[in-house]
């Protein structure tokens, strides 16, 4: 069994990605978080927020990963059918973990703390729109790329989603917040 | 080239098959899986996931009835984290080396949960792993390999916790030093053995059932990942600090 083979190389250099995106993340989160704070609510949507992209383009590339490695998907070809199952799948998804997302936050809010922060459901559901509409196209995007140059998407979509993830959920929830 | 690999791949006879396979309901198992399987050697996986997402399957109400549960189930999890954010605020407010490394490491422990699960759900699909799961050498591999990953990642994250920290005046001597570097680094190993046995038995237990394991493990390790990163620090704080 080779330990050190080129899979340990793949998920260990996107680690090290990881940490530096991370520490990013959490500066600008650091940096703005009374403003984020002001929100009721915030803290408790906050952590499924900036999980959710995990979950839902992170499967998405997962699947896309399956599907190459069996053949079943083109790497050359993005308009499919399956891509654009996946991609409307996705999309919904978003929706209604965002939906949910905010209504937990708010009858948390409510019932725990007594404050009522309605303003946080379309905030989630904004912000969890335009987070995606960056990230599910990215998430395709590097998926082919990488399995076309001989990697296995599964060793590093996963710290691509999230090292980027956490700079555009915050950004977007800053930006959400000025909107809404 | 590739116009003549794909004609003479149309005029292949499991192709026929396959497409008799896709028009099969994806609710019910038919024995032309068996047979095109024994006949043409194709991976009973490539058939399942002809199956799954074949034309006659709905392809995103296929993923959203599979997803959405685990998903809702996830962000509930994720919520009540988040709900013990504010009592955690509290006992990190005074280490500072640890709020830098919090959202750290959140993503790397959230990394290591879709990277197993992501790998895992391949296996499964190329039927690399076998009745007794733990005998399977690419699954031993795997977990030798994120388990030496995450000890070295955390060990960097600590040190450059610990020099943020030191930026910000935070007080720093060996007993610091040592006290963060073992919290950070068993808080990532425990998590780690957790999410590598939590993406195993779930990931059997749904590919048995016929689904497909991607659209529920790296829900199931995420959530735990940042549960489980929260709760587990905060024990450690407490133990160790």
């Amino acid at each position: 069994m080779k330990l050190f083979d080129k899979d340990f190389e793949e998920i260990f250099y996107s680690q090290i990605l990881s940490l530096l995106g991370g520490l990013v993340g959490g500066t600008l989160l650091a940096i703005y978080t009374n403003q984020l704070l002001m929100l009721p609510g915030m803290l408790i949507l906050l952590p499924g927020f900036l999980e959710m992209r995990g979950n839902i383009s992170g499967s998405f590339a997962s699947r896309l990963s399956s599907g190459l490695f069996l053949g079943v998907i083109n790497p050359k070809k993005y308009n499919t059918r399956i891509i654009r199952g996946n991609f409307i799948a996705s999309f919904l998804l978003v929706i209604l973990v965002t939906l949910a997302l905010g209504i937990v936050a708010f009858a948390f809010s409510f019932f725990i703390f007594g404050i009522y922060a309605i303003k946080i459901i379309p905030m989630a559901l904004l912000a969890g729109l335009l987070a995606n509409l960056i990230e599910i196209p990215l998430a395709l995007y590097m998926t082919f790329y990488l399995f076309r140059k001989g990697h296995d998407p599964n060793n590093i979509m996963g710290t691509i989603i999230t090292t980027t993830g956490d700079v555009i959920s915050i950004i977007s929830l800053l930006i959400t917040m000025v909107l809404v | 080239m590739e116009q003549k690999i794909e004609k003479s791949a149309r005029k292949h006879p499991a192709h026929r098959h396959l497409k008799k396979l896709q028009k099969i309901k994806r609710k019910h198992y038919h024995p032309i899986i068996h047979e095109i399987h024994k006949k043409h050697n194709i991976s009973k996986k490539t058939l399942f996931y002809v199956k799954e997402y074949g034309p006659h399957s709905h392809i995103p109400q296929t993923i959203i009835r599979e997803s959405l549960r685990i998903l809702l189930f996830a962000s509930l999890i994720s919520s009540l984290g988040g709900l013990t954010l504010e009592n955690i605020k509290n006992i990190f407010v005074t280490i500072v080396p640890l709020i830098v490394a919090l959202p750290v490491i959140n993503d790397m422990i959230g990394n290591y949960g879709t990277v197993i699960s992501s790998k895992f759900s391949t296996m499964l699909h190329e039927g690399l792993v076998k009745t007794k799961w733990w005998k399977t050498s690419e699954l031993r591999k795997l977990f030798l390999q994120i388990i030496v990953i995450s000890t070295v990642t955390a060990l960097l994250v600590s040190a450059m916790a610990l020099a943020i920290g030191g930026l910000s005046n935070y007080f720093i001597d060996v007993s610091a030093v040592t006290k963060i570097t073992l919290v950070i680094v068993f808080d990532v190993i425990i998590l780690v053995c957790i999410l590598f046995l939590m993406a195993v038995f779930a990931g059997l237990y749904f590919f048995r059932k016929g689904e497909d394991p991607n659209n529920f493990l790296i829900p199931i390790t995420t959530s735990i990942a940042d549960f489980g990163n929260m709760c587990i620090l905060s024990i450690l704080v407490i133990l160790i600090f």
